[in-house]
């Protein structure tokens, strides 16, 4: 069969090249992967939903078999979800796969991205694929804030609530850009069927767009590798795609949806018919997004209470945490291989990754960030911690406020200081060795080697 | 069965007085009793969370009761004889109420009890307790007293409480369709897990697979 | 146990698996055993192929040679093709005509954008509550001083608007001598009923918690909390305005009647809420 394909399009010479192209070994290298795999997840589960769901706010009375909700006036998009969640064999199953697979989709992101930069891979020439790896990042964002808002449900709805908050913050264009995005004031009936369109047709493309083209630099440039002895600036050192890398890589495609087949059967997740429908005044508490938006919602729980009104201008107080620092934040992110180039000079090609140890400024600013991130992430369920350990709320979050400063902080100077001494004791590079002597039979001393 | 005042009033003198005063009427160390009437006393005894056993100003939580059930309904009928008060509700726990209970519920209580009736901080240390352990009475009795910080929520109409009762009774009862609920409290256990159980699992995965098992020539 | 029996093994869990999978589709099985099945079928399938990876195929280290692709060492360059098209480059006034032509028919065909949504006007500055409506509750029953309970916290609406959403507001009953309002505010809280806009200063979420003994309200979305007996002033949290107050009295009748809309904007801040022109239809 693959010879019938061949004679109508030639692809013997291109299939045999590809197929022979040398990856380097690493278990480091697989996290994109299992990034990837996610998405095959998310979108073979989610085709299955979208077929079941509908992106419709008009009210339908639910007459399912979940008896609290029996005779309320629901959205037909919750009525939906509902159906699928009770009345359709296997729906549950696939719905909560398809969360878990999100959660887990953009957590493998994160730590592909820890690896890429703390390795140094987004030097040249790898700083397209850097670029597009943080849109495809935000593409991921974008993507779970969308998908979890679909069932109109009291805790998303509430999530929406809040970014529309945001969004009106934003000084002179704010109120217009909330009213084009939702179509009027919140709460509107637009906003469910954009999201959706949203959801499984514009970001899905750009997403998946981004990640063949990610691939096809990653493969046009071939794979970064660590050093070792064979390893030059020049050279891929590794084992050969087929058949090797392929069945490695096939496995854990496989077990990645196992793990998630397993979490998706046994650990339930975003339970909508305990939140009930949407419903704009009322709330339930604790509210939080899920995890990948935790430090956008920490970050607004931490600020100060600063409003400022000049000159006939507010600057209303969400919008400092809600867009102006993680618009820095995501910038720097975005901007770093040209600002680390332009710091250190560093214009050549590198194709050898560092060890961390060995750039001690540039994995100090990462521990330094990703510390900032993770008591952001902390700080947006800081009523959960709270609850958990038995602390006040206001003690927790005044713990945080000092922590977001000091913490990082403590753990930039930390980490620049480990990383010198770790890389300065490998060149031996001042700190005296202890050396062990031997008289020798002539009366002089001798360095005793112990090899 | 009713208590006997005069048997709970020297219960009273006692174990109580000394926060409570000699009558009930409140010193510096606790409240007054009057006008708390039999849904108030039996709430708290029955609960345990009378007598104090905490820290001054901090909040009175469940715990075994430390009365028997004859010597609670002794110092029930005591501190009942101290004021008009509200008597010990009986409702009603009905599967039609239930859907009503449910609008009820999430307009009302989940704010701070949650929607799934798991709990919350409140702020201020405060803190509102999980609800599985809640019998319809003890459900009844707080919404018509507003312990602690708790609102007083004894204008809504009985069948209106009721339902909110029958609700709470419903929730005990239904086992969680998804599975394992590690907390039933939201995202924030749930981006937990997916780190730890969905992202761990798949990482040993990934050091299995990534590992050099023929220590490559 | 040897490589291949391993393989074997786990391709014959997998197997099993995958005909529990049709067997509990077809005859109905719990969440749970769908998803121990299908992470068996999966499972099983995936452990063999890693097995038979790692431990059935010969895969030799190889080197492969890079090939840069800088500028210099490549014999074609881009900049060399696109001087193949020095034509165009000579007619200069219209290149630069062409290229503006295009960014304006751009700009144009992002217009039908704005259908999207309607403009924000006077949205933000009003809600539907007007002098002489009375508060109703959420079954639409006009509410007495009265019937409302001490330390009871209730979402009212204004009667006919049930349900709408900017217009959701909290009806507290404290006891007067308690209230410490700003100045002219005590007029509003008659017999102590006080009313509060319900959606947050901060983010817009309904501020549904209250701390009854400390007449406390607790924003569950971010932690604002606000001192009911002063003005709903916020004491904790990120927001920094106090939840607008609804002037109240009572009507001939004895029920509880708006005097008005709320003197503010309600919920979160917007660049120009300051504006006066803002509020000109009370």
């Amino acid at each position: 069969m693959l010879t019938w394909i061949d004679e109508r399009l030639g692809l013997a010479d291109w299939a045999r090249a590809g197929l022979r192209k040398v990856f380097p070994d690493h278990w480091s290298f697989l996290l994109g992967e299992v990034a990837l795999f996610c998405l095959v997840v998310l979108v073979l589960t989610g085709v299955f939903l979208t077929l079941f769901y509908v992106p419709d706010a008009t009210t339908v009375t639910y007459s399912g078999p979940w008896l609290p909700l029996r005779g309320q006036t629901v959205s037909a998009a919750y009525d939906s979800v509902m159906r699928l969640s009770f009345e359709v064999r296997a729906g549950l199953v696939m719905r909560q796969i398809h969360h878990w697979a999100a959660l887990v989709f953009v957590a493998a992101i994160v730590v592909h991205l820890l690896r890429i930069f703390f390795t140094g891979a987004f030097r040249r020439p790898r700083e397209i694929n850097w670029l597009i790896g943080i849109g495809l990042l935000l593409l991921a964002l974008a993507m779970g804030i969308t998908g979890y808002s679909l069932p109109d449900d009291l805790l998303s709805g509430t999530g929406l609530r809040v970014i529309y908050s945001v969004v009106i913050a934003i000084p002179f264009i704010g109120p217009y850009l909330a009213f084009l995005v939702f179509g009027g004031e919140f709460p509107t009936s637009e906003i469910i069927s954009r999201l959706f369109v949203f959801h499984v047709m514009l970001l899905p493309a750009l997403l998946i767009g981004g990640v063949l083209v990610h691939l096809a630099i990653l493969v046009r440039q071939k794979h970064s590798q660590y050093a070792e002895p064979r390893a030059t600036e020049h050279n891929v050192v590794g084992r050969a795609f087929w058949p090797s890398q392929a069945f490695k890589s096939t496995g854990l495609a496989i077990l990645t949806a196992a793990v998630l087949a397993l979490m998706g059967g046994l650990v339930q997740i975003n339970p909508i018919w305990s939140y009930g429908p949407f419903d704009a005044t009322t709330v339930s508490s604790p509210a939080q997004p899920d995890w990948y938006v935790g430090w956008l919602d920490g970050a607004l729980r931490l600020f100060p209470p600063i409003e400022i009104t000049a000159l006939g201008v507010t600057i209303p107080s969400p919008f400092i945490p809600g867009v102006l620092l993680p618009g820095i934040a995501f910038g720097i992110m975005t901007l770093w291989p040209f600002l680390e180039a332009w710091v250190t000079g560093e214009h050549a090609e590198h194709q050898i990754l560092d060890g961390p140890r060995q750039r001690p400024l540039r994995t100090a600013f990462g521990v330094a960030g990703l510390l900032v991130f993770v008591i952001l992430t902390l700080a947006g369920g800081n009523d959960v911690v709270a609850l958990i350990f038995g602390v006040p709320v206001e003690a927790m979050t005044n713990i945080l406020r000092v922590a977001i400063v000091v913490v990082p902080l403590l753990g930039f100077g930390l980490t620049y200081r480990v990383c010198t001494e770790m890389r300065d004791a490998r060149a031996g590079i001042g700190h005296p060795r202890m050396v062990r002597l031997r008289r020798t039979s002539a009366g002089g001393f001798e360095e005793d080697d112990p090899d | 069965m009713e208590g006997d005042a005069a048997a709970g009033q020297a219960v009273f003198l006692a174990r109580c007085a000394s926060c409570h005063g000699e009558v009930g009427q409140g010193t510096a160390l606790g409240p007054s009793l009057i006008g708390v009437g039999a849904a108030g006393a039996d709430f708290e005894l029955r609960t345990g969370r009378m007598p104090f056993g905490g820290a001054p100003g901090a909040q009175a939580v469940r715990k075994p009761p430390a009365f028997d059930d004859p010597t609670i309904r002794h110092l029930v009928a005591y501190v009942a004889s101290l004021g008009e008060g509200p008597s010990i509700p009986e409702p009603r726990v009905e599967t039609a109420s239930v859907p009503s209970g449910q609008r009820l519920f999430i307009a009302n209580c989940a704010p701070c009890h949650g929607a799934t009736a798991h709990g919350g901080a409140v702020g201020g240390g405060a803190l509102a307790p999980a609800l599985d352990v809640a019998t319809p009475v003890q459900v009844a009795e707080a919404m018509l007293i507003g312990p602690g910080e708790m609102p007083v929520f004894s204008g809504l109409p009985q069948g209106q409480r009721d339902a909110v009762v029958s609700y709470v009774a419903f929730l005990q009862a239904q086992p969680n369709p998804g599975g394992v609920s590690i907390g039933a409290i939201g995202p924030v256990p749930e981006g937990f897990a997916a780190w730890v159980l969905g992202l761990g699992l798949i990482l040993i995965v990934v050091l299995v697979v990534g590992h050099d098992w023929r220590r490559g020539r | 146990m040897t490589a291949p029996r391993a393989v074997a093994l786990a391709l014959a869990i997998s197997i099993l698996g995958s005909l529990a999978l049709v067997a509990i589709y077809v005859f109905g099985g719990s969440i749970q055993l769908q998803g121990i099945g299908l992470a068996l079928a999966l499972g099983g399938l995936g452990t063999a192929i890693v097995i038979w990876a790692v431990g059935l195929i010969e895969a030799p280290i190889e080197v492969e040679e890079r090939h840069s692709f800088a500028a210099q060492e490549r014999e074609a360059s881009i900049a060399e093709g696109a001087a193949d098209g020095e034509q165009i480059s000579r007619r200069r006034f219209l290149s630069r005509l062409l290229a503006g032509a295009g960014a304006i028919l751009t700009a144009a065909l992002v217009l039908p954008a704005f259908s999207l949504g309607p403009q924000p006007g006077t949205d933000l500055f009003r809600t539907a509550w007007r002098r002489g409506m009375r508060l109703v509750d959420a079954g639409n029953q006009p509410l007495r001083p009265d019937d409302i309970v001490l330390d009871s916290v209730t979402t009212v609406f204004p009667e006919g608007f049930v349900g709408r959403p900017d217009t959701q507001t909290l009806l507290i009953k404290v006891r007067p001598s308690d209230l410490a309002l700003p100045s002219g505010r005590d007029a509003w809280a008659p017999e102590g009923c006080i009313a509060y806009s319900k959606v947050c200063t901060h983010a817009g979420c309904p501020v549904g918690l209250y701390r009854a003994r400390e007449h406390l309200l607790l924003c569950p979305c971010h932690q604002s909390t606000f001192d009911v007996l002063r003005g709903a002033t916020p004491i904790f949290g990120p927001a920094a305005r106090p939840l607008p107050q609804l002037p109240m009295e009572v009507d001939p009748e004895g029920y509880l009647v708006a005097l008005g809309d709320f003197p503010e904007p309600i919920g979160p801040g917007f660049w120009d809420m300051t504006h006066p022109g803002g509020r000109r239809m009370r």
